[in-house]
Formats: structure tokens, sequence, C-alpha cells
């Protein structure tokens, strides 16, 4: 690349979502032009104040109760057409917007809930919720063709990396079977908590596995399918872990044991 | 109830107005409720309740206004797609990177600069750098290409930029 690096794959770069292609060539450009360096760093410096000063205002505690009285109401009122004997495909529907925006909102309307729904069914709706935005993320990751924040085999280099951007810590598993290696990592949002996402390969098959601090009192889910990919899981006092990959789902548990031993010295009790 | 933060804060700054910004939330869930069967499961929830509230925000009284707006500021890019004169692409810049944190580190200089962008330039960089989306989740909530998110991200930050250089003389070719 002798021409300088347009003003656009200088955002692309910094955003990470650079393709790999090109990545290669910018890189190689960098190394040996100050101009572009000093104007990388630039559009660096600014993403990050720009996230800083645009995190500028939060919901009164008002608002906050009056949302979450729309969607109790919201779903009493689905309940009520239940009750009258309607049982139409569209009811269903609205239950579901009304479950959904509960789980999603995860407001105190969920003690109504459980009047109706078991706890187990509540957790069971919240996981899907969950997994159903890991695997957007997992499949934006093999689509995105960039490389992750951290490229690094070395898992001394990866849990550090996350130093002062989690509010929690997590282990890597030394040991990895022969075709299974730790390709990097970055750092994502579940639920707009931050998350440690963990970019793993066996064989071809990539893996994402997304870290989170423990917010609830729910089991891991068993191993499941959604949308042809394997989801696999566990948590500790302090984390929940959900894999994600269209690998061989014995391979992914295997994975996800190493992951969980490393946490806590012992072996993850089969599901 | 994690993602109403990340709403109410990008509807403040689109309308700049704590009672506004209450109602489009307000409004972005009831549409969500009863919206829900149109939810594709599996496709991404957030940038689907952030669609609905920039479309709620665009048929709002100051979401309109903005929306002439909008229109002025694509006129002076050019109906081409030509770089905007007030704020070209491939601007070089002329500061050295300590002078671009010193800038940087004044958060009230800014935030007053982010104010003074258009809504289209505010709202991608919002999207981009505040609630770290991927282009192609700000394409699908601002129903646009990705190379047109690309092209507003980079005249956003050059907007920024120039303002932080030259906050007056900027902000009136902001608003000319």
């Amino acid at each position: 690349m002798s021409d300088h690096i347009s003003s656009q794959q200088l955002n692309a770069l910094v955003d990470g979502e650079m393709p790999r292609d090109q990545l290669a060539l910018a890189e190689q450009h960098l190394a040996e032009c100050a101009a572009c360096t000093s104007q990388a760093l630039a559009q660096s410096l600014l993403k990050a104040a720009t996230k800083q000063a645009g995190l500028r205002y939060r919901p009164t505690d008002t608002l906050e109760t009056r949302i979450g009285e729309i969607v109790r109401q919201h779903s009493r009122s689905r309940r009520g057409t239940a009750g009258s004997g309607l049982s139409s495909p569209a009811w269903l529907s609205l239950v579901g917007a009304a479950a959904a925006i509960l789980l999603v909102a995860s407001i105190g309307g969920m003690a109504m809930w459980n009047h109706h729904q078991s706890e187990a069914d509540v957790a069971s709706a919240q996981h899907a919720a969950l997994e159903t935005e890991m695997l957007d993320q997992h499949i934006a990751t093999l689509a995105a063709d960039s490389p992750p924040q951290v490229i690094s085999s070395d898992r001394h280099t990866v849990k550090p990396w996350f130093q002062g951007k989690l509010p929690f810590s997590f282990n890597l598993p030394e040991n990895l079977p022969a075709d299974t290696k730790l390709e990097g990592a970055d750092l994502t949002y579940i639920h707009g908590q931050p998350a440690a996402l963990l970019l793993y390969s066996i064989g071809k098959h990539r893996v994402s596995v997304f870290v989170t601090q423990r917010t609830g009192g729910t089991p891991a889910p068993g191993p499941s399918d959604r949308a042809g990919f394997h989801v696999a899981g566990f948590n500790t006092r302090d984390l929940d872990a959900i894999a994600v990959s269209d690998v061989d789902p014995g391979r992914l548990s295997g994975l996800v044991g190493l992951i969980f031993q490393a946490q806590s010295g012992v072996t993850l009790p089969a599901k | 109830m994690p993602l109403l933060p990340s709403l109410y804060n990008l509807a403040l700054w689109l309308s700049r107005n704590s009672t506004d910004a209450e109602d489009l939330v307000q409004e972005t869930f009831l549409k969500a409720l009863r919206g829900f069967a149109a939810f594709e499961p599996g496709s991404n929830f957030k940038a689907w309740i952030f669609r609905i509230l920039r479309n709620t925000y665009l048929t709002s009284v100051t979401g309109l206004a903005a929306t002439r707006t909008v229109a002025l500021e694509d006129e002076v890019a050019g109906p081409d797609g030509a770089p905007d004169a007030a704020y070209p692409e491939a601007a070089i810049d002329r500061q050295t990177p300590e002078i671009n944190l010193l800038l940087l580190s004044d958060r009230a200089a800014l935030e007053a600069a982010m104010e003074k962008l258009p809504s289209p330039l505010l709202e991608v960089i919002l999207l981009c750098d505040v609630e770290d989306m991927k282009y192609k989740e700000i394409a699908t909530v601002l129903e646009i290409p990705i190379g047109t998110v690309m092209s507003r991200i980079a005249r956003s930050r050059a907007a920024l930029r120039k303002l932080l250089e030259h906050p007056v003389t900027r902000a009136k070719e902001v608003r000319a």
C-alpha cells in the first residue's frame, strides 16, 4: 500500500471493521508512514473520548418505574384476554412479546409472572434470550472477518489484556486438545454488560465463548441447539459462560469443561 | 433493565429534551410490545428495538425538525455523495497526537462539539462508539447501506475534530 490510508479505512481500522486482507496492507503501511500512524492514533483517541462523553444521560427512577408498569399492564391484559377463551396465534405472539420484553427489561414485574409461570420456565426463557444475543455476536464475528482485539494463543497474554476492562476476572485452561487453539479475544457487551469473548478454534470450526459476571441465581442450561449451532455453558459462583459453535457438540462440551475446570479446579458435572 | 439506559441516552442526545426523551423511550417500549410478532427470533434484538426508537424519533416533532436539517446536510454533501466540504473525509490532521490528546481530554468541549453535530452524524457516532455496534448493526438501525454508515462515521469524526479545533467558527458552519 503506497498511497496513504483513507479516512474511511482509518475508521474501519479503529472500529475493528477492516477486512483481514486490507488489514495486513494497512499494518504494513502504518509501519512505514508516520503521518498515517498519527492519524490512526488520533482516530483511536477520538473514539475512546467519544465513548466516554457519549455516555451522558441516565434514565430517572420515575421513568424506569413507568416503563415497568407499562410492561406489567401489557402482560396482565394479555393474560386477561387469554382467560376469556381466545387462543389465536396472534394472542400467543403478543404474550410472547410481553414475555420477551419482560425478560429483556428484567424488571420487577417478573414476580407477577411467577404466579403463572414456573421459575424454571422463566429461567429457560431468559437463557434463550441470552443465547440468541450471543449467537448473533458469534455469527457477526464469523462474518466480519476482522481480527480480534487481542490476537494470541497464549493465555498469559489474553487474560491480562482484560485487566481494567472487566469488573471480574477468570482463568483460561493451560492444556488444550491437539486441534484446539485459543485464537484471541474481544471485549464485548451482553445485555449492556461487559463480557469477555474468547475465540477458540477446534479444527476448522470457530468457537465463541462468552464470559460474564454472574448476576442471577439460575443454573446454566444444558447443551442445546440454536439455528444449527450448538450451545453449551456453565456457571460458577461469580461467572456465567456460554459457548457457541457449529463444531461437534461433544467437542464443544469438552472445551467448556476445560474452561470450567480452570475456574474451579474440578470437573464439570455431566448434564 | 439493561437496554433502558442505552435507549434513553440516545433518545436524549437526539431530542435534546428530557421530557421528549422519556416520551420517546416510553413509545418505543409500547411499540416493541405491540409489534413483537414482527421480531424474527434469532435476529438482533438490540438493533431491532433501537430501530424502533429511531423511527419513533423521526416521526416526533423534534425528529421532523431534524429531518429538515438532514435534507440540508445531504444537499451540502452533494447528490452524488461527494464529501461535505465542511467535513472532508480525507482532511489531513495537522495536529500532533499530543495536541489531540489535550483537546480530547476536555470532556465538556467534546460534549459541546457533539451537541453541535447534525442528527445523522450524531446518531451514527453514538451507535458506533457508545453502543459498540458493528457497521452491519448500525446499517440495520438506520436503514442505510453499510457504505453510507462508513461515510457518515468518517464525516462525523472529521466534524468533531474540526469543532474541537475551532469551536466557534465550525459551529456556525454546521448551522449554515
